[in-house]
């Protein structure tokens, strides 16, 4: 097999995916906890203040000139909302020593760095610098208010927020400015230190690495063997455990500085079976996910209302998003066209073709999957957070089994939750 | 087909020009189970005059032609959609418009020759109804509107129009909604047969191919064409001066955005293909030196929070514009300016740093090998390439050959203090 799991310790993973096809080698470290709202802005903040500094290279201009001798490996830091998980992301990315211009050990010198990043950071008295600490809240704090930024994203996440208010999923994966204010270089020392102590660490490899063992060279690395073994607490991201109740549908309006309306409306699934999930993603392509959807054929091209017009499905959540762009004044005339495909689905009004070419959609998507090794990493990540390990194959094969039937069953136990506008201000 | 290999990347590009003009390029990849192809033609959103082959007359179009045009590819006289039916056989087809190129492309990982004969079916039969243009001019105006709200798009645009006194760059590339109003299908036919001859085109694809094979696959899709004359477009006179030096334009957002502008002369288009590529390369390493990641200005300017992240940095140029552009945001832009004029200066006095140069060039170097990994990004760079008269190995072959010397000199060509621009996208009140 060329992807191989070993547990280092209780709750600490290795993940080693060997394959000749890529010029770079691609290393990444995940610390996964549960979401809550005491929490989610400090582990934002830890990825920004490791990233300043380590205790061998102390400052990020260092870390910056050690990357570029590494032929501009590339260093990338961040948080990421997972289900009702709050995931920090460390990756590091080298050329494979096979393409580089002069002989050298690449791959050693990076699993290293990326380890002395995550795990030895800077520190002063016992706590973190304070000068980063005090810098790297502004950082946050710019990324909390930059949501606006990008009006589509906005929607989308307000929509979120709207649907999970009060509860984990529903929280802004940076946090809370009045959370920032109360976090200084000493505490914010201690969360980091018992992030260390708690959380569920997965530690990914990918590309080739000759007669190297680079698990060895983790497994042996001073930072992996101070580490203690953990209670995994993660939040085992599955949809059976999202039972959805019928709620009246809320609609919200907002205004803001905007020339083109987004409209999101959210929609629950209130159906659970094992393997559904595979018969919810068929679902989700034939209503907007691809160019032959109801979406995109009768909100783009047969009623020319919008560029944009499509669906996500959140596995984790049982959820699916309707996203589209649309001017202002047709917003009545978007939501009725976007409501009767919905109808149109409940009352099985979709052909075998459209299976079919959904099908054919979710597999191409499967399969190259593992042409790009980040989105090879990120599957495999979504497969350890789920608790089950499927493999590509496997999956394809539970896409092609899927029946009409159970997708019928789906559409009948679609409803939506929420209907989010952001429209100009009058 | 002719064979050009590449021993640093490993990878090797055959390329054929066929009797009717077009220029095939085929690179490819063992083991990768995406199939990548694009077709391009030579004809973006600046094309916009133009002396048609075999008329005296010149032609002048409205803005945002090429963008339209390619929307309205994909219609078929049957009533059905070219995009519908490669969705169906479970192929990702798409389309981009640039300023000098029109690309239809598709990934697939099956289904390959099926949605080959679809892709070229419909870029060699257009049908354009007075219907179907009128009902694209709602879908486009909601993209139009789209980049409106996004405030990177308007940053950029009024940087252009800071820089550029005539060139078409310095327009929207889909057009605005009254240019678009204009278009009738008449103008999309002109275009068509001026533009999407396959002298004027050019195919290139990456994945687990033969390239002999499909290269005879190629050839007996393709439509028997007339030869074609050549192609007069017209570009006004752009002088070498900017128009003026600073733009400011109020939208929401969190923190005021800046594009730093620096119009570089046009004797590009008099360079051979490896001077172009050797300039390209040490204006990439001048940009890394000045104020990339590990420079001290990035430094600097970090620590006393007037940039909040890396800048992103980029030279731009076509047959007919280049400048740099250095995109970032900040709670004072200007002053970002001054202290990059200083560093410029600084720089240009002094010696150039060898120790940071041979780190930024190696930096550059591994940049380059990545995008060899993925084929959809191979297919993009050498089509944008080929329309720029460049080979894309032409940067891993020459980039020993830049050294400090011709660095300093680029340096003190291009960095001009006078050609320099700012447009910033401030913070609204309200």
């Amino acid at each position: 097999m060329p992807y191989k799991i070993q547990e280092v310790k209780r709750g600490i993973k290795t993940h080693m995916i060997e394959t000749n096809k890529f010029k770079t080698n691609l290393f990444a470290i995940f610390l996964s906890v549960p979401l809550n709202r005491e929490s989610v802005t400090q582990n934002a903040l830890i990825p920004a203040v490791l990233r300043r500094g380590t205790a061998n290279l102390k400052t990020q201009e260092e870390i910056s000139i050690a990357l570029e001798n590494m032929y501009g490996a590339t260093l990338d830091c961040g948080v990421e909302k997972t289900g009702d998980n709050q995931t920090l992301k460390f990756y590091l990315e080298t050329l494979n020593d096979t393409f580089l211009p002069e002989q050298e050990n690449l791959s050693k010198k990076a699993i290293e760095l990326l380890l002395d990043v995550v795990f030895n950071p800077l520190t002063e008295n016992r706590n973190f610098k304070k000068e980063y600490v005090d810098s790297e809240k502004k950082t946050i704090k710019r990324l909390i208010e930059g949501k606006i930024d990008n009006k589509d994203m906005y929607a989308y996440n307000r929509c979120i927020e709207e649907m999970y208010k009060n509860k984990p999923y529903g929280l802004y994966k940076y946090g809370y400015i009045e959370d920032l204010d109360k976090l200084d270089e000493k505490n914010l020392y201690e969360d980091y230190k018992k992030l260390l102590n708690e959380a569920k660490i997965d530690i990914f490899v990918s590309g080739n690495f000759g007669n190297d063992d680079i698990i060895d060279v983790i497994n042996e690395n001073i930072n992996i063997v101070n580490l203690k073994p953990r209670e995994d607490k993660h939040i085992i991201n599955t949809e059976e455990k999202e039972k959805k109740e019928k709620v009246e549908v809320q609609t919200i309006q907002e205004p803001k500085d905007v020339t083109q309306g987004k409209l999101v409306i959210g929609l629950d699934i209130d159906f659970y079976e094992p393997d559904s999930k595979y018969a919810m993603c068929l679902y989700n392509v034939i209503l907007g996910e691809s160019a032959t959807s109801k979406m995109f054929q009768n909100v783009r091209e047969k009623a020319g209302l919008a560029y944009s017009a499509r669906s996500t499905y959140v596995r984790q959540k049982n959820n699916i998003f309707i996203r589209a762009g649309i001017e202002i004044s047709n917003y009545e005339k978007a939501v009725n066209i976007i409501k009767e495909q919905l109808e149109d689905m409940k009352n099985g009004k979709f052909t075998e073709e459209d299976i079919e070419n959904a099908k054919k959609y979710m597999v191409a998507g499967i399969k190259t999957v593992q042409d790009e090794q980040d989105s090879e990493i990120t599957y495999y990540m979504g497969q350890e957070l789920s608790g089950k390990l499927i493999y590509f194959e496997d999956y394809i094969n539970k896409i092609n089994d899927v029946t009409r039937e159970q997708i019928d069953q789906i559409a009948k136990n679609i409803n939506i939750n929420t209907i989010y506008f952001l429209k100009n201000n009058e | 087909m002719q064979i050009i290999e590449n021993s640093k990347v490993k990878e090797k590009l055959y390329v054929e020009k066929l009797e009717n003009g077009l220029t095939v390029m085929i690179m490819p990849k063992a083991n990768i189970q995406k199939k990548y192809m694009i077709w391009a033609t030579n004809f973006g959103s600046i094309d916009n005059r133009f002396i048609a082959p075999n008329e005296k007359e010149e032609t002048s179009i409205p803005d945002g032609v090429a963008h339209f045009l390619e929307h309205k590819m994909f219609e078929q006289p049957n009533g059905t959609n070219s995009l519908d039916t490669l969705t169906a056989l479970g192929v990702n087809a798409n389309a981009y418009t640039t300023t000098d190129h029109t690309s239809y492309l598709f990934e697939c990982t099956d289904n390959f020759i099926p949605a080959l004969d679809e892709l070229m079916d419909y870029v060699q039969n257009p049908y354009f109804t007075d219907e179907n243009v009128e009902k694209e001019k709602g879908i486009i105006g909601q993209e139009i509107k789209m980049y409106d709200d996004y405030p990177q798009w308007a940053v950029y645009m009024n940087a252009m129009r800071n820089m550029y006194k005539n060139n078409p760059i310095k327009i929207d590339i889909a057009g605005t909604i009254e240019s678009i109003s204009k278009i009738d299908k008449e103008v999309l036919y002109k275009c068509y047969n001026t533009f999407y001859h396959p002298s004027n085109m050019v195919m290139c694809f990456a994945g687990d191919f033969e390239p002999e094979k499909l290269l005879e696959e190629v050839k007996k899709r393709l439509k028997s064409t007339e030869k074609h004359g050549e192609i007069k477009r017209i570009y006004p006179e752009e002088p070498g001066e900017i128009v003026k030096k600073e733009s400011v334009q109020k939208m929401e957002v969190s923190m005021p955005i800046f594009v730093i502008g620096i119009k570089d002369s046009l004797d590009n288009k008099n360079c051979n293909n490896d001077s172009i590529i050797k300039k390209h390369i040490a204006i990439e390493i001048l940009l890394n030196m000045l104020i990339g990641k590990s420079s001290k200005l990035y430094k600097d300017l970090y620590e006393s929070e007037l940039i909040t992240g890396e800048p992103y940095l980029e030279y731009e140029f076509s047959k007919q514009y280049a400048h740099i552009a250095i995109t970032g945001q900040s709670n004072n832009p200007k002053q970002v300016l001054e202290k990059l004029q200083e560093e410029i200066k600084k720089m240009k006095s002094n010696e150039i740093d060898l120790e940071h140069f041979k780190r930024i060039k190696n930096m550059i170097y591994g940049n380059y090998v990545k995008e060899y990994d993925d084929v959809a990004e191979i297919c993009r760079m050498f089509v944008a390439d080929y329309m720029k008269g460049i080979n894309s190995f032409g940067y891993i072959e020459n980039y020993k050959q830049v050294t400090p010397e011709y660095t300093k000199q680029v340096l003190n060509e291009v960095f001009n203090e006078e050609k320099t621009v700012i447009s910033i996208i401030e913070k609204c009140t309200n």
